[in-house]
């Protein structure tokens, strides 16, 4: 049994720090669904206390016929009426939380699309949507409106240091709020399981300054920087890349994959699960479904020498 | 406690009269602040669901006619309950065990069961009514 406590411990305290830590105090609506987590701690323990304590006292005290009718108040006023009042109060506090972070106003509008098992992130701006995938940048202090939805099978969307999650289900647009409170990366995953890869299915969350975030944005809009007569262009549209995936600014224009118009200003690759790093990048291109099984893009591995090395300069130039 | 029972000690009224559905021993009581918990939820989530599928994103029209078939189902119960206390003597609390094999020792059990059940049925249908007054959206 100790054994088996302490193999646990390291998983348990695990979730207690790091990027994916729901204790974290990233966002307004974390802090106030750790708040009701907090109250639901103590106030289970001092129950816990007081039952157990009452267990103990009955079991030693001497029966005294002449206290049954107490004891039997103290059943019905214990075990019935004040359970029942403490958990429609907890109902209801829960229920005005929920409330509150899915349906308040938000300063933008974010819309993310869960695919099998990638995120596509659209900004909605006066100028037009932004399209990017597996990442999140956020501006500190103001709230972000997400508007859910799926592809083929329900996903769900978590970054837990800033917020609850909520569940993205095809062919409807569930909504969730997240006001940032601080600047940082954090993680966010896949909460309902979806399938081969699902515990890949990750993102970051990068919440920035306001103004850093502004400038981002008006980036992640522009087309990428290309020379059309780019060796790395050339091998990417040869192989028919285009035909999944759009660089903005050139021929590719497929829907399909994800939008690499901006590919190695994110800090991951493969929806968060690896460094952006140019390794890991041509181990994608040729050992593709090593690096995160089941996925669509087929692997390339007869792609090798300089054309790999052109293709690999090329995406990590798209910044 | 004077109660019906009392008065009419068999389990159905004078010769000729047809036995009540819900009274002079019929257990029927006992099954019934549950059954209309049950048809309220079910009605409620299939309110909900064609609500929100077919007409619009906003639950506050089905959430106040699911909280009115909610009074109504309540006052239905109550009225269950009153009968639970008035034909069948039960009580909320028994401050004695009920041993004895006789038709009043029955119904009062049966009055108790039935008591608690509407009360348990009462807050059921609470839990049903208030998730939809707060959240107020599909």
């Amino acid at each position: 049994m100790r054994r088996i406590f302490l193999l646990g411990l390291p998983l348990v305290l695990g979730a207690c720090e790091g990027r994916h830590n729901w204790l974290a105090s990233g966002g307004a609506e974390a802090i106030r669904v750790e708040q009701l987590f907090w109250v639901l701690v103590v106030g289970a323990a001092v129950i816990w206390t007081l039952v157990i304590g009452a267990a103990v006292y009955a079991h030693r005290r001497q029966v005294d016929p002449s206290l049954e009718k107490q004891a039997r108040q103290f059943i019905i006023w214990g075990g019935a009426v004040i359970p029942t009042v403490v958990v429609c109060a907890l109902l209801v506090w829960g229920l005005v939380i929920l409330r509150d972070i899915t349906t308040k106003e938000g300063d933008l509008t974010v819309r993310v699309d869960g695919e099998r098992w990638w995120w596509r992130v659209i900004y909605e701006s006066p100028e037009g949507d932004v399209v990017t995938a597996n990442e999140i940048r956020l501006p500190v202090d103001n709230t972000a409106l997400f508007k859910l939805t799926a592809d083929d099978v329900i996903h769900s969307f978590w970054v837990p240091a800033l917020g609850g999650k909520m569940d993205m289900i095809p062919g409807r647009e569930t909504e969730l709020t997240l006001t940032p409170v601080e600047t940082g990366s954090w993680g966010g995953l896949c909460a309902e399981f979806c399938g081969g890869a699902h515990a890949l299915m990750r993102f970051d969350a990068i919440v920035m300054e306001e103004a850093a975030f502004n400038d981002w944005l008006a980036h992640e809009a522009s087309p990428a920087e290309v020379a059309q007569d780019d060796a790395g262009l050339g091998v990417f549209l040869d192989e028919g890349c285009g035909a999944c995936h759009t660089i903005r600014g050139t021929e590719a224009v497929g829907p399909v994959g994800p939008d690499l118009t901006h590919l190695a200003s994110r800090e991951r690759l493969g929806a968060g699960i690896y460094d952006m790093t140019p390794d890991n990048m041509a181990a994608w291109i040729t050992d593709t479904h090593e690096m995160k099984p089941d996925i669509d893009m087929p692997p390339y591995p007869n792609l090798d020498g300089a054309r790999l090395d052109q293709l690999v300069a090329f995406l990590m130039s798209l910044d | 406690m004077r109660y019906e029972s009392d008065k009419q000690p068999g389990p159905y009224g004078p010769p000729g009269d047809a036995p009540r559905l819900i009274g002079q021993g019929s257990i029927w009581i006992m099954a019934a602040a549950p059954t209309i918990w049950a048809v309220h939820f079910v009605a409620s989530y299939v309110l909900a669901a064609v609500w929100c599928a077919k007409i619009g994103a906003s639950l506050v029209t089905p959430a106040w006619i699911i909280a009115a078939m909610g009074l109504v189902c309540a006052a239905l119960i109550v009225w269950l309950g009153v009968i639970a206390v008035r034909r069948y003597g039960g009580v909320f609390v028994i401050f004695e065990e009920i041993t004895e094999s006789s038709e009043r020792g029955r119904d009062r059990f049966i009055g108790h069961v039935s008591l608690l059940l509407c009360i348990l049925s009462v807050v059921a249908i609470g839990f049903t009514v208030i998730p939809g007054l707060i959240l107020g959206s599909c």
